[in-house]
């Protein structure tokens, strides 16, 4: 199985990159990790007191790119949700049911549980769909454009058709 | 230059202990895939020379990273376990959704809460390793979020043991 993964990505990967120009034999290790490199880079530029150059506000914006902050929005998010939800947890005198019953009692109406529902529901769906898309990248599948647009539309998709599903149980 | 083992590393080893039986599964795979990402330079034969470059008279040297497989021993494999401990995680994260849905109770509220712990742990620590530099300030940072973890999965045991429980606390929020 591995093998077979190796010699399809291995021909993909000779197909891909017919301008190299540069001899094997004449290839030099290098001494330093990535981290290293990173490191000194950041302790070179951070001494020199350098700006950084502008990124974001001048690079444009792309659905894949779009996509992946949100995957780490709602990543934070949720597991700072969770975090909140332990401490509370851990300093909160009463029960779980009891303030359940608390904020059933001044809710509003429907439609603002139901919209609560859906504020839970999304983040945890499209992580969660977003995620199983980064799986697939880590095994190697899906990496073409068209791909990335195609799994990137599917999974906002799924996503919103759960999340209502799920806000209306 | 080696990775020395510290503070962060040997805290993921430990954790790398409780998965030693998924990696050891994943090993068979790994070492097939992660391979790849870096491998592009380093063929084994020899690759075509496109026409234009043909009249070159000095050969051309590439400073590359070596591959883990051809330096046996130069290098940590730290970061390599740690990435497939990740994975590994997050596979067995998506299983506990409908597991916990069709088996609700105790043994699934103690896993989803040090599942969701961890995973947000590794999850955080990757983002800080994105936007903080400078060695005192990442080290501040991942201290926090240790301490942050730990009181989470603190608060979430709490909440099995002393209350309702993660999967039972879902059921009633739903129920509204």
């Amino acid at each position: 199985m591995a093998l077979l993964l190796r010699t399809l990505a291995r021909q993909g990967v000779c197909l891909s990159k017919p301008q190299y120009s540069i001899f094997y034999r004449h290839a030099v290790p290098m001494g330093t990790t990535a981290k290293d490199e990173m490191n000194k880079f950041w302790d070179k530029n951070a001494r020199l007191n350098r700006p950084m150059s502008p990124h974001l506000t001048i690079y444009k914006w792309s659905v894949p790119m779009m996509m992946s902050i949100t995957h780490r929005g709602t990543g934070v998010g949720l597991s700072g949700a969770i975090s909140a939800f332990a401490v509370a947890a851990l300093v909160l005198p009463g029960s779980y049911p009891y303030y359940l019953d608390l904020i059933h009692s001044l809710s509003v109406g429907p439609y603002l549980i139901g919209l609560a529902k859906f504020g839970i529901a999304f983040p945890v769906s499209y992580h969660t769909y977003n995620g199983i898309r980064h799986l697939c990248w880590d095994i190697g599948k899906g990496f073409k454009i068209p791909e990335v647009y195609r799994t990137g539309y599917t999974v906002i998709a799924l996503s919103v058709v759960t999340s209502i599903a799920l806000a209306m149980l | 230059m080696t990775q020395q083992l510290h503070p962060g590393n040997a805290g993921d080893l430990g954790w790398c202990i409780i998965m030693a039986a998924i990696v050891r599964l994943s090993s068979v795979c790994r070492r097939g895939i992660t391979p790849l990402f870096y491998q592009s330079t380093l063929l084994a034969r020899p690759l075509v020379v496109p026409h234009k470059h043909q009249e070159q008279p000095h050969l051309l040297t590439a400073r590359i990273h070596s591959s883990q497989a051809l330096h046996a021993g130069s290098g940590s494999k730290a970061a390599s376990l740690h990435w497939t401990a990740e994975r590994a995680l997050s596979i067995m994260l998506l299983a506990m959704g409908p597991v916990a849905y069709f088996s609700p109770g105790p043994v699934m509220d103690y896993s989803l809460a040090a599942a969701l712990t961890l995973h947000g742990h590794w999850g955080i620590g990757q983002v800080i390793t994105d936007y903080v530099h400078g060695e005192p300030k990442v080290k501040l940072a991942k201290a926090g979020l240790f301490l942050l973890s730990t009181v989470t999965f603190a608060g979430l045991c709490y909440f099995n043991y002393n209350d309702v429980g993660i999967c039972k606390a879902v059921a009633l929020l739903w129920s509204k």
